[in-house]
This record gives structure tokens, sequence and C-alpha cells, in this order.
């Protein structure tokens, strides 16, 4: 049986699907007894929602970066 | 727009497109060069691979996506500009500043001593509302090696597969597993301390 300790070893890759079957059933049983560690799932998961929606920084050459590359385009005709 | 369609209005040198297609991928492209340069020539390399990429444009054979192609172009820029001083992998990780779930959080038998508490938010947005949290998010993401940031901004922000990582940056794939488990886990426990403090 995983101790929590290894499913959080684990966590990540169980998210990114790396992880082979067997592991993978082990994670799930684990998770089936263990309201702990579906709570650390859950805010891993949150973790990476929240690292995709903090805004980018902005471009501010944007305009005359494109302006640039398009001039450089049609001078090669 | 498909890549198709953006390619046609790229061939015919249209300023519209080309804005799409930097705002779309300069991100991406950035990152890689970050993650292979360091922060110090990381625009430069970007700004080089524009360049080679507007060059090379008309032999776009659509082999691969538009987004895969621009970002193989901007690693071989990155690595040729590296030439033979390649930088170590750094592996060792730089302390962040609210720890990563070390092993003090268990027990010997490997069970929870202090386990996660519940947050007060449960969705991102709501948690990006807090200005000082977004503060203390960028701190953390800052305090990551070039690489490890990378790799994380390369899997969670532009969605790229674990292998398309590893062959961009010349890495092994348990690198990349390893480096993107700690840097998640640096953003999770900066998340849970402000969640249980309300502080950065």
């Amino acid at each position: 049986m995983l101790t929590c300790k290894e499913l959080v070893a684990h966590s990540s890759d169980y998210l990114d699907g790396q992880l082979t079957l067997r592991q993978r059933l082990a994670v799930r049983a684990h998770l089936a007894m263990c309201g702990n560690c579906r709570r650390f799932i859950r805010q891993m998961k949150l973790t990476q929602a929240v690292i995709r929606q903090m805004p980018e920084d902005e471009l501010p050459e944007l305009d005359a970066l494109a302006e640039r590359l398009a001039q450089d385009r049609r001078n090669q005709g | 727009m498909s890549d198709t369609d953006l390619l046609d209005r790229l061939l015919t040198g249209e300023q519209k497109a080309y804005r799409e297609l930097v705002a779309r991928y300069q991100g991406a492209m950035r990152a890689v060069a970050y993650a292979i340069v360091g922060s110090r020539h990381a625009d430069e390399v970007v700004q080089d691979a524009w360049l080679a990429v507007v060059r090379s444009l008309a032999g776009f054979q659509g082999r691969s996506s538009l987004k895969t192609w621009l970002l193989t172009i901007t690693a071989n820029t990155a690595k040729t500009r590296l030439k033979h001083n390649r930088r170590e992998v750094l592996l060792d990780d730089l302390a962040a500043p609210h720890g990563m779930v070390g092993d003090e959080r268990f027990a010997d038998d490997g069970h929870w001593l202090l386990a996660p508490h519940a947050w007060h938010q449960d969705s991102p947005e709501a948690l990006l509302t807090e200005d000082e949290l977004r503060d203390c998010l960028e701190h953390t993401l800052a305090s990551l090696s070039e690489l490890q940031a990378s790799v994380l901004v390369l899997r969670e922000r532009q969605g790229l597969e674990l292998e398309a990582i590893c062959n961009l940056l010349d890495i092994s794939l348990s690198n990349a597993r390893v480096l993107l488990h700690r840097a998640r886990l640096k953003v999770f426990a900066t998340l849970e301390h402000f969640e249980e403090t309300g502080q950065c």
C-alpha cells in the first residue's frame, strides 16, 4: 500500500499520465481511502490551473516587431 | 484561425498576421530561449529566431504544427548561440520562498503529519483576484532556476507534452519530470501558505 508521502512524490507523474498501470491503480486505491491525499491532489490541480491563468507579461514591442517582420518578408519578395 | 490560413497571410507580408503570430507564440519561444541561454540572452535569441522564421517561412512544409516549428527554430538558435558553453542541467533546487512539501510534513510511517487544510478559494479566478497573492506567486516563479521555470511554463501555460519539452531543451524525461514536480510543489507551497496566513 502506497503511503501519503509516496503519493505526494508520484503526484505530478499521476497528473501528467506518466505512471505505469500498476502505479496508477496504487494511487487510485490510496485516494479512495485517504481524504487528505484527495484534498492534496485537488489542490495540486488548482495549482496547475492558477499557473495556467496567471497573466503573462505584456509585449510592449509587439507592433514594432510585427511591422519589422512583415517588412522583412515583403523585402524578400 | 488555422495555421494554414495564418501562413498564407504571413507569406504575403501582412502586418496584422505577424502581430497575431508574435502575440500567440512569443511567450513559448521566450520560455525555450530562457531555458537554454538564460535570462541575459533570451530576448536576443528570440529576436534572431524571428528573423530566421521570416527567412524560412516559404520553406515551411507543415509536417509539424507551426508552434512546434517555431519552437524548434528557437531552440536551434539558442543552441547555436550557446555553442560549446552548454550550461550544466541544474537539477539542484534553489530555495523557494515557502519550501515544497518536504519530509517534515510526514510521520515516519509516511502518513501526513501536517495534512493540507481546506483552502478558502477553490477556483483559480478567485485566487488570482488577490493582488498580494499574484505578487507572491511571481516572487516564487522568479525563485526557480531558468530551466525549471521554463519547463513549468512550457507544460502548464503552453500545454506542451513532456516529450516535446525534452526534445526542445535536450533534457531527459526523468529530469523534466523532477524539475516539473518540484516547481509545482513550490507554487503549491506558496498558495497553501497564503491560504493559511493571508500573507506572502
